[in-house]
């Protein structure tokens, strides 16, 4: 029976938490990979005798249950097909259950196996429900059967959510406007409590938990004690705790371990394709991108190499993902056979992320970053950067930075000092300079570079620093001079002599 | 066998019955590059010798004869300009003489400097520069450079090179003391020459105050003798 969504009214956000129960979640996982139509039990044959954990609807019609041991289940059940637990089915039904989940909210906690609860904080009040069913049905297209629960509390969106399964409905909203009405519908099963609690209301008189709910509290401490007070306060929606989020840096991992000894990275990139291609589209199903990726390349030796690569902006074209993985695993050293691969995606944050709609700055982030690349294989890496000046006063002090992505507006004159006569540009190495002086100033100039007679002079400007760091210290005199027929030209006094540092242009 | 001269008058008469209909592709990319305004600076003699600015998709050579002549203001002006317009520039700094504290903190914003040991490495460097559409400007200086430096670079460099820019619409700046290639279209000189006064002087006024000539003529043809021959040796 599908709920028909409220009426929507302001789009204002709420408190209020959803729970996800993914009932039979590990037979459910084995479904996932087509046994659908047919009996199906999933056994633990660890014990002396093999007994039957879960079976579906098909087994259930046989009177198969769980508990039964797996020998009768099959005399019931002639066509029983019988499965043990699968961990990797396991995980990978909890991932896509987790994935699909971040594509509604950030805030999930994996309560336990095949049960989310998730914060809705961030979400509109009136969308609650339309989105609890476009997840509902996403889930159910990837083969995973889900009830999903709503309430303010997260022990009350449980109850809704155990309560969807009871009734057999998809979704079920325990509004606060409605809530005693609602747990008027509902039996004590639902609510998850002990069979000896559960007996006492039953001589009580008790049959539905919203005829408890209008207890007073105090009757409840001093006829049920711990328990019944905890079962009135859930409730009554007076029952919170925070949610222990799950940590998704593992979310997006794909691994593989070769069967066989890899010594040549063919079969690395074709595994590289195959991964990025799945774990892409997990993290679009997400609505988000990817912001890094990580590798990780197990040897036979036992020794491990791996690399984050961070994305110059985050992307989901495949091409880009591709070309910076496998031009970074080329470099990889193959000191022993590969034994397996390991890579996990770093889902962006989509609001941090978010550009300015009219700022001005790198058009292709990818392309710039692949353009570096390629130049500093020519150059070299230091010999790149856009220059900033750093707090010293040594001539020519700068740091080099990576180009701003972004760019602010130039509105008037820019800050600080102006900037006046022309620039300087100096010579690669200081050019020792013979220097003749007359009532201390410079009057010839001659080095390797030019040789030329000082027509007018401005100095000396001082300078000095750093004579609090051993061996650092400097000290210089600058003269800035015109030589006859050359140009004007920076000339510098040290210690050490007297050197021609460049010219003015 | 019909006679050659009866073919050659007979393509004659359709090229006078086409008229300007029909036209060859350089004749198509010199038009382009006429109608366009140009990347315009703020320096009006130096718009003026330029037709409105420096060309998109085209190099540009300003040559510096000496020490003190302004080329580095020019350069300061293009990277003021660039930053203003939002605009990405690239240098290519051969011998590395770029010294910081010439230039304004907000003008080194849009800026990514990259030191090269010569021409040629600065060209190769450039090559993969100009595929990147981020960047709206490129400038090589190579004020130290000899002739000798300039030739090391293969000509079919420069035309890949004029190619990618022409692609990306992207203005192409060279300082040098002399000629550099065929493909350069705009040639200018620094006539004026900077005295010691200046250095206490406000910038636009100095700027403002440069004189620039148009090279026509005897470096292109110099250079493009060069690469002639380059060309017929490699065929």
């Amino acid at each position: 029976m599908k709920e028909p969504p409220r009426r929507r009214s302001a789009a204002k956000a709420g408190t209020g938490y959803a729970v996800i129960w993914c009932r039979d979640f590990r037979l459910q996982s084995l479904k996932r990979r087509g046994a659908r139509d047919f009996p199906i039990a999933l056994v633990d044959d660890t014990q002396r005798q093999s007994i039957v954990l879960c079976a579906n609807a098909l087994a259930a019609r046989h009177g198969v249950a769980p508990g039964m041991p797996t020998v009768q289940a099959l005399a019931r059940c002639p066509g029983l097909r019988v499965e043990r637990p699968s961990e990797a089915s396991e995980l990978a039904a909890s991932r896509l259950l987790l994935e699909t989940a971040l594509g509604w909210v950030p805030g999930i906690e994996e309560t336990a196996p095949g049960i989310l609860t998730l914060d809705l904080s961030t979400q509109p009040l009136d969308q609650w429900i339309e989105s609890a069913w476009h997840l509902r049905d996403r889930l159910a297209r990837a083969g995973l059967e889900v009830a999903v629960g709503l309430g303010e509390t997260p022990a009350l969106a449980r109850i809704a959510a155990q309560a969807a399964l009871h009734e057999g409905v998809e979704v079920w909203h325990l509004a606060p406007g409605d809530r005693l009405a609602r747990l008027d519908r509902l039996p004590f099963l639902v609510a998850e409590c002990g069979a000896k609690l559960r007996e006492k209301f039953q001589l009580w008189g008790l049959a539905t938990l919203g005829s408890f709910a209008r207890l007073r509290r105090e009757e409840v401490a001093a006829r049920l004690g711990d328990e019944g007070v905890e079962l009135w306060l859930r409730l009554t929606g007076r029952l919170r705790r925070p949610l222990a989020l799950a940590k998704l840096e593992e979310l997006f991992e794909e691994h593989h371990d070769f069967d066989y000894e890899v010594h040549e990275s063919e079969p690395l990139f074709f595994l590289l394709r195959r991964f990025l291609g799945s774990l892409a589209g997990r993290v679009a199903a997400t609505g988000r991108s990817v912001a890094a990726v990580h590798w990780l390349v197990s040897f036979a030796d036992g020794t491990f190499q791996g690399r984050r690569l961070a994305l110059p902006e985050p992307s989901l074209d495949e091409e880009v993902l591709f070309r910076l993985t496998s031009v970074s695993l080329e470099g990889l050293e193959m000191k022993a056979a590969i034994r397996g691969l390991r890579l996990r995606f770093e889902p962006s944050d989509p609001v941090a992320t978010q550009r300015p709609l009219f700022g001005k700055g790198l058009r292709n982030r990818h392309l710039h970053g692949e353009t570096l690349t390629r130049m500093r294989k020519i150059v070299g890496a230091d010999r790149i950067g856009s220059p900033r000046r750093i707090d010293s006063h040594r001539p020519g002090a700068c740091e080099r930075l990576p180009l701003a992505a972004e760019l602010g507006e130039t509105e008037g004159p820019p800050p600080g000092p102006p900037v006046t006569g022309p620039t300087l540009r100096r010579y690669p190495l200081a050019c020792r300079t013979s220097v003749q002086v007359r009532e201390g100033k410079p009057l010839r100039v001659e080095s390797a570079r030019l040789t030329g007679v000082v027509i007018e002079a401005h100095g000396p400007w001082k300078s000095g620093g750093d004579w609090w760091h051993r061996g650092q210290s400097w000290e210089r005199r600058e003269w800035d001079v015109a030589l006859l027929n050359h140009g004007i030209f920076r000339l510098v006094e040290t210690p050490q002599g007297w050197s021609l540092e460049g010219y003015y242009d | 066998m019909p006679d050659p001269s009866d073919k050659l008058a007979a393509l004659a008469a359709l090229r006078r019955e086409l008229g300007g209909k029909v036209r060859s592709g350089t004749e198509f990319l010199e038009e382009c590059t006429r109608r366009d305004p140009g990347e315009a600076t703020t320096l009006a003699g130096l718009d003026a010798l330029l037709g409105g600015g420096f060309k998109r998709g085209r190099l540009t050579e300003i040559h510096v004869p000496g020490p003190s002549r302004g080329g580095g203001l020019i350069l300061a002006s293009l990277l003021a300009r660039a930053r203003q317009a939002g605009q990405y520039a690239i240098l290519f700094d051969v011998g590395s003489g770029f010294s910081i504290e010439s230039f304004p903190d907000r003008d080194l914003e849009s800026l990514l400097w990259v030191g090269c040991d010569s021409a040629a490495q600065a060209v190769a460097v450039w090559d993969v520069a100009a595929r990147d559409e981020n960047y709206r400007w490129f400038f090589l200086d190579g004020r130290d450079c000899t002739p000798e430096d300039w030739r090391a670079v293969r000509p079919a460099q420069w035309q890949r090179l004029v190619g990618q820019m022409r692609e990306r619409e992207a203005v192409g700046v060279i300082f040098a003391r002399g000629p550099v290639t065929a493909v350069a279209k705009d040639r200018l000189e620094l006539v004026s020459t900077l005295g010691l006064d200046s250095l206490h002087q406000d910038r636009e006024t100095i700027v403002a105050s440069l004189a620039f000539r148009r090279v026509e003529g005897g470096g292109r043809e110099k250079a493009g003798r060069r690469e002639g021959g380059e060309r017929r040796m490699a065929g």
